[in-house]
C-alpha cells in the first residue's frame, strides 16, 4: 500500500505530512527511556515485514504489521513507522520520499485507531477472548489502511468506491494473516509478558 | 541461558526483545523469496513497434493499468491500457525521447525512457515502409537518386538485417528484463535494520544524558 511518487497532487501530500507530523509529534512524546529499544526493535520488524509477499489474489501484496504495531507501541506506532517506511523509500524504492507524510500517515492512524478499540479489551480480558481480539485488530488495522489509501486516491480522480473495492479485496488475504500473526504474537506475549501490554495501555 | 539469574525486569524485557528479534530474523530469512512491492515498466523497440510490459514483484503482471507516452518536451503523444498480460504496444509516434509512464491500481506509478538513439535506428526503415507516417522527411535514399537499384537493395538489406536481428535479440531483450526485477538485496535489508538499531541508541544516548 506504498504510494508512488508523483501520483498524488501537492495539497494531499502536504495534508498527510501535517497529520503526519502531528502524530510522530504526540509519539514521541509518548515515548520514554524505556520503551526506545521496543519501538526500534518493533519499527525493524515493519521494515521487513512489506518484503513478506502474499501471493493470493488479484495483485502483489505483502504484510504491513501495523494492527501489531499499534497494540505494543500505541502513539509511538507513528515514529516506528515512519522510520521503517523512509528506510523502505530509501533502499528499497517502496513508495517515496515526497509520499512519506501521506503513507505514514495511512499505515500509523489505523495502527492508533485498533490500540484504542482493542489494547485495553486485550490486556484485561480472558486469554481466548484476548487472542480473538488481537485477530480482530491485525484485520481491521489492514482494513483501515485500505480505507485511507482509497481516500487518498480520490484527490487523483480516481472513485473512492472503485478505489477502495480494489484494495480492499487485494488485502483480503493479508487481513487473514496478519489477524493470525497479531494473534500469535498476542498469545506469545500473554504468556510471557502480560505487564507490557498493561504498560503499553498505561503510557500510550 | 542464563536468563534465570538476571532480575525479573530486564529478563521480561528481553524475551520481549528477543521474540521481536526472532520475527525481524523470520523476515530476513524469507525476504530473498520475495522481491519489491512496486510496479516496474519494461519497454524496447522492435521494428517500428514499441512493447511495453508492466509486471509487480514475483512477475505478476499489471493487468489494464494506464500507460501514458509523452516525448521529450512532456507532451503527451498517446495513451492506452495494458492487455491481460500486462503488455501494450504502439508504434512509433515520432522520433524523440519517449517517456513511457504507467500507472496501475492501488496508488503504484513508474516510468521508462527509451532514448531517441535506440528510436534512430528504425526510423528510416518506418518511414519508407509505413504509409501512415505524418510528414515524410527526406531520408538519406531520397537523396542519392542516382542510384535507386542500390538504394533499394540496401533498404531490403537494411529491413531483412533488421527483422533477423529482433528474431534474436527478442530473447536477450526478455533476459534483460528479468534480471531486472531487482528486489532490495541482503545487504539493503540488513543496512536497514543497522541504520534502526542506531537510531535506537541514538535516542537512548540523548534521553540518558537529559536524565542526568
Amino acid at each position: 500500500m506504498h504510494i508512488s511518487e508523483g501520483v498524488l497532487s501537492p495539497p494531499v501530500l502536504i495534508a498527510g505530512a501535517a497529520l503526519t507530523v502531528a502524530g510522530v509529534a504526540i509519539g514521541l512524546k509518548k515515548m520514554d527511556t524505556e520503551k526506545v529499544p521496543l519501538v526500534g526493535v518493533i519499527s525493524s520488524a515493519f521494515f521487513v515485514s512489506s518484503l513478506i509477499h502474499v501471493p493470493v489474489g488479484p495483485s502483489a501484496v505483502h504484510l504491513v504489521l501495523n494492527g501489531l504495531l499499534g497494540l505494543l507501541l500505541g502513539w509511538t506506532a507513528f515514529p516506528a513507522i515512519l522510520v521503517g517506511l523512509a528506510l523502505q523509500a530509501l533502499l528499497f524504492q517502496f513508495g517515496g520520499l515526497t509520499t512519506l507524510g501521506i503513507n505514514t500517515f495511512n499505515m500509523a492512524m489505523p495502527a492508533v485507531c485498533c490500540y484504542y478499540l482493542f489494547a485495553r479489551g486485550i490486556a484485561h480480558k480472558h486469554r481466548n477472548l484476548a487472542i480473538g481480539l488481537a485477530f480482530g485488530c491485525g484485520f481491521l488495522a489492514i482494513f483501515f489502511s485500505a480505507i485511507l489509501v482509497a481516500l487518498s486516491l480520490v484527490f487523483t480522480g480516481e472513485s473512492f468506491l472503485a478505489a477502495a473495492k480494489v484494495l480492499v479485496v487485494a488485502h483480503l488475504p493479508v487481513m487473514f494473516i496478519e489477524g493470525v500473526i497479531t494473534a500469535f504474537c498476542l498469545g506469545f506475549l500473554k504468556k510471557v509478558k502480560p505487564e507490557i501490554l498493561e504498560v503499553t495501555h498505561a503510557s500510550g | 541461558m542464563q536468563a534465570d539469574n538476571i532480575p525479573p525486569k530486564p529478563q521480561e524485557l528481553k524475551r520481549v526483545l528477543t521474540m521481536a528479534f526472532a520475527l525481524t530474523l523470520v523476515s530476513v530469512a524469507l525476504a530473498p523469496l520475495a522481491s519489491a512491492h512496486k510496479v516496474n515498466v519494461f519497454a524496447w523497440v522492435e521494428g517500428d513497434t514499441v512493447h511495453v510490459e508492466g509486471y509487480f514483484a514475483g512477475n505478476k503482471k499489471a493487468q489494464d493499468s494506464l500507460v501514458e507516452v509523452f516525448d521529450s518536451s512532456g507532451e503527451k503523444l498517446l495513451a492506452g491500457r495494458t492487455n491481460e498480460r500486462g503488455e501494450f504496444f504502439f508504434r512509433i509516434p515520432k522520433i524523440t525521447d519517449l517517456k513511457i509512464v504507467l500507472t496501475a491500481s492501488m496508488g503504484h506509478k513508474n516510468d521508462f525512457v527509451i532514448p531517441m538513439s535506440e528510436l534512430g535506428e528504425v526510423s528510416s526503415q518506418t518511414r519508407s515502409e509505413s504509409v501512415d507516417r505524418t510528414e515524410p522527411e527526406p531520408s538519406e535514399q531520397n537523396i542519392v537518386s542516382g542510384q535507386v537499384t542500390t538504394a533499394v537493395n540496401l533498404t531490403q538489406l537494411e529491413s531483412i538485417i533488421d527483422t533477423a536481428l529482433d528474431r534474436k535479440l527478442t530473447p536477450l531483450i526478455k533476459l534483460i528484463r528479468a534480471s531486472r526485477q531487482e528486489g532490495p538485496t541482503l545487504s539493503e535489508v540488513i543496512g536497514g535494520i543497522g541504520y534502526i538499531f542506531g537510531l535506537i541508541g541514538v535516542a537512548l544516548y540523548f534521553m540518558s544524558k537529559k536524565k542526568n
